[in-house]
């Protein structure tokens, strides 16, 4: 019965069953992926929470400064189980960050961003783009106080471009002020073009990976011996199918995230205002800014850097050329970091500490960005510390790491200062 | 091809944990179902409304509304009224027993179908496709029939009805209007949700 | 996940800094049904004057709260509103406007905006200012425009100010009403635990659904994690 079946769908869409065995049943990745490999599956699987949540969403909200927040309320109080939905929804948005961030770090450290893998990583950077842009979107349809004035503020950063910048933010809102033209297009852009755009470039992300096949913690290619594998002569010998070995990894992997998220969904679904914020519960007002005004927890990092760079020249663009700066940057991370070896296993200290230093940096942006120095500081230095001088001295520095990990490593990889150790020809056993 | 790979225990796993997962999916699926059932709010608009009848002229339709459902008031004449059981022959279910059994609350199951005779209320849909029947109260010929003794005659495929709401035959729609439940708050204000019984 | 629970409770560190009080923490469950009542009772005598909860429908406080249609309608309700509708004060905006020169905040989404801990002491906090045009004053929110409703209850607090004369250092009652001061922390905690029930009625159902998610997801995970380990053994 099914033989026959698939037998009337193969003669119909000789494509299907090509493209299975290619990307699934006959995609041979490493033997030794480890923790850091969920991220991927992950990451897909939040995407598809996003987009089933976000269209029960949109069959309950209203776009529109005056229908907004009370149609959230009304997802969230008269609709049946809107509740449950919502909160799917803006855990999932927070998780897909957390996800997206180590995946993303997973990938520097073992060098998957390297030859031949250059169009993955450009993909992947794309993604987060993209991804940065639904977050946006979508963070200010409930037409909270954050809502508004996270747009205000973004849009001040897009308006301090020289001549064309008040332009362009005029544009961006269809007014002087975020109003229901701004609500209407990021309500259509957040939930129709971005998710087509996402789906498209996840779909190119994933075919470029199967093309070279994926990177491992060791950082080399799983090549074709003579030997072949188990499956067949011409596999990788260290090579196992991705079906059944890996997806009943990353099942695993999935139900453990699945608690993690279940247990923030029914039990902290604000997060103590880091997932869904207290000022946001509050309609928005133009006419006043909230007193603790801090961007959503992702973003943080790249706020900080707008607030720690100073106006200068009488325009204040360098904020904004700091943060696309530091997403620009992370692009050109294939050009940038040239050394041979991928894998951190067996690259030279200097690169460890670096990585370290890049990473504590981006913690560091963090803790500023989202406020939390202002209570970290006078815990750990007393209450009479000068709050806003060591802010900025400790806020610079980070910055100052941050961009100096990219100029380090240019350095360090193009001018051959790296002391790498010898790499293994084959993938390391399990465990 | 291996010795040590045990399967059955494979094959109980794999059914297990699929049979499982898949429990866990259906389940899932459940509230986004259930979220296309009617809101609070939706339920909020199914209340009993009450009609005040003074301004209704003998012989006059007034069309309210009740959970958004159009609601048809008349005021019948005593000469409508009278003209009623002579229709019998030419109805399907003339006593709404039969097919109409369900199509009104029991005080309403007499031959005027309603509780008092003077005042017909019935939910206005033809109960073919729910079109909403046009009130057609003079007793005169009309195109559709020359014995015309007032009723309704709904224009989407020409189902007629008396005055009582009851369907004639040879008309596409199967049964009698239906009467919603309602009671007498007094002599001129009717309560429509709540049947007599009911009422708090 | 780790950075995580350290902002977590750095948060929580900031928004306690910044108050005076400290909720008074009993081992009861926070959203305990006998509390909602009596929270739910304190808001309606006292606080429904002014204060809407526009999100909030009294057949959904009926439902949520095991009270009876009859009860809500004439215990709860004296605003005259429908069982199905939302909790509208009675009090014209015209009228608020000029008594306290602006329209008294819906409290429906108080306690997500500002938080349990910020309420509690703001309830808590209310002293005697002859300086102040309605006769009272707060540490948690000086100069505040509302009168103290609550002042039978608790009595008259005076602040107790410092060298400069106007830091206060500590609240000190100088009248007692007619609850004992641990009475009357514990009926605030109740109405605020009715306003953070309002504040988002769906945690009530959310504890109990969740309990069950979590416990399938356990089962499920171990059944993956044993499958897994069995196709696993073909990888030397």
């Amino acid at each position: 019965m099914t033989s026959r079946w698939r037998h009337w769908l193969e003669e119909r869409l000789p494509g299907l069953t090509r493209m299975i065995r290619r990307h699934v049943t006959a995609y041979y990745a490493p033997k030794n992926f480890n923790l850091w490999y969920y991220f991927g599956s992950l990451a897909l699987l939040v995407l598809l929470n996003q987009l089933v949540t976000g269209s029960f969403l949109a069959m309950n909200y209203k776009p529109g400064i005056a229908t907004a927040f009370d149609s959230v309320q009304y997802i969230m109080r008269d609709v049946n189980w809107g509740w449950l939905i919502r909160t799917m929804h803006t855990t999932g948005a927070s998780l897909l960050f957390v996800i997206i961030f180590l995946h993303t770090f997973r990938s520097i450290m073992y060098g998957s961003f390297k030859k031949p893998r250059e169009l993955v990583w450009l993909l992947g950077m794309l993604l987060f783009v993209v991804v940065m842009a639904e977050a946006f979107t979508g963070y200010v349809l409930p037409w909270g106080t954050m809502s508004f004035w996270a747009t205000r503020v973004v849009v001040a950063l897009f308006a301090t471009i020289p001549v064309i910048g008040p332009h362009l933010a005029e544009w961006i809102m269809g007014g002087s002020l975020p109003a229901d033209a701004t609500l209407n297009r990021f309500f259509a852009l957040h939930v129709i073009m971005l998710p087509l755009l996402l789906l498209f470039l996840v779909v190119l992300h994933l075919t470029a990976l199967h093309e070279v096949g994926s990177n491992n913690p060791d950082g080399v290619e799983i090549r074709c011996g003579p030997k072949g594998n188990r499956w067949g002569k011409h596999y990788p010998a260290d090579g196992i199918p991705f079906h059944p070995y890996y997806t009943l990894k990353d099942l695993v992997g999935v139900g453990v995230f699945l608690l993690v998220a279940a247990y923030i969904v029914f039990f902290a679904p604000s997060f103590d205002g880091w997932f869904l914020e207290r000022n946001n519960a509050v309609m928005a007002d133009p006419l006043l800014t909230p007193a603790h005004i801090r961007p959503v927890w992702y973003f943080s990092a790249f706020y900080a850097m707008v607030r720690m760079m100073p106006s200068f020249a009488g325009t204040a663009v360098w904020g904004p050329i700091a943060m696309s700066g530091s997403i620009a940057l992370l692009f050109a991370l294939p050009w940038i970091d040239v050394g041979p070896v991928k894998s951190i296993r067996y690259r030279g200290t200097g690169y460890k500490v670096a990585l370290g230093i890049f990473v504590l940096a981006f913690v560091g942006l963090m803790l500023i960005g989202s406020n939390l120095t202002d209570v970290l500081f006078p815990w750990l230095f007393g209450a009479n510390i000068n709050l806003t001088k060591w802010t900025m001295i400790f806020g610079r520095t980070m910055m100052l790491a941050y961009f100096g990990f990219f100029v380090f490593l240019g350095l360090y990889t193009h001018l051959g200062w790296e002391k790498t150790r010898p790499v293994p020809e084959r993938v390391r056993a399990r465990g | 091809m291996d010795e040590y790979i045990n399967r059955g225990r494979r094959r109980f796993l794999t059914v297990t944990t699929s049979a499982v997962g898949g429990v866990g999916i259906i389940a899932t699926t459940v509230p986004f179902f259930q979220s296309w059932l009617p809101s609070a709010s939706a339920r909020a608009t199914e209340a009993p409304v009450t009609q005040s009848l003074k301004k209704i002229e003998p012989g006059q339709q007034l069309i309210t509304t009740w959970r958004n459902l159009p609601i048809f008031i008349v005021n019948r004449t005593p000469k409508q009224l009278a003209a009623l059981p002579g229709q019998n022959p030419r109805l399907v279910d003339p006593d709404s027993k039969n097919t109409s059994a369900h199509q009104q609350p029991a005080y309403a199951q007499n031959g005027t179908r309603s509780i008092k005779p003077q005042w017909l209320i019935l939910i206005g849909l033809c109960t073919h496709v729910n079109c909403v029947p046009t009130y057609k109260g003079q007793m005169k010929p009309e195109p559709f029939d020359p014995a015309w003794q007032g009723g309704y005659y709904c224009p989407c495929h020409r189902s007629r009805y008396d005055l009582a709401g009851r369907v004639y035959k040879d008309v596409p729609a199967p049964k009698n209007m239906q009467v919603p439940p309602y009671h007498f708050v007094d002599d001129t204000t009717v309560q429509i949700g709540v049947g007599p019984k009911d009422k708090a | 996940m780790i950075a995580l629970s350290l902002a977590l409770m750095l948060n929580s560190a900031l928004s306690l800094s910044k108050t005076t009080a400290v909720l008074p923490t009993t081992g009861r469950h926070p959203l305990e049904q006998t509390a909602l009542r009596h929270g739910a009772r304190m808001f309606f005598h006292y606080c429904v004057a002014c204060h809407s909860l526009k999100y909030m429908r009294y057949s959904r406080i009926a439902r949520d709260l095991k009270l009876s249609r009859q009860q809500v309608m004439t215990h709860l309700n004296l605003t005259g509103g429908r069982f199905n509708d939302p909790v509208i004060s009675s009090m014209p905006a015209a009228l608020a406007t000029k008594a306290f020169g602006k329209v008294p905040p819906d409290l429906s989404l108080e306690i997500r905006a500002k938080g349990a801990v910020w309420a509690y002491n703001y309830l808590n906090t209310f002293y005697l200012d002859p300086k102040s045009p309605i006769g009272w004053n707060n540490t948690v929110l000086p100069n505040t425009t509302m009168p103290f409703p609550l002042w039978e209850l608790q009595g008259e607090q005076v602040a107790v100010v410092g060298k400069d004369g106007h830091q206060v250092q500590k609240l000190e009652i100088k009248q007692l009403g007619t609850m004992k001061p641990a009475q009357y922390r514990q009926a605030t905690r109740d109405l605020i635990d009715f306003l953070t029930y309002v504040s988002d009625p769906a945690a009530l159902q959310r504890r109990r659904y969740g309990i069950w998610v979590m416990l399938f997801l356990v089962l499920f995970t171990f059944l993956a994690w044993l499958l897994k380990k069995e196709y696993w053994k073909d990888i030397h």
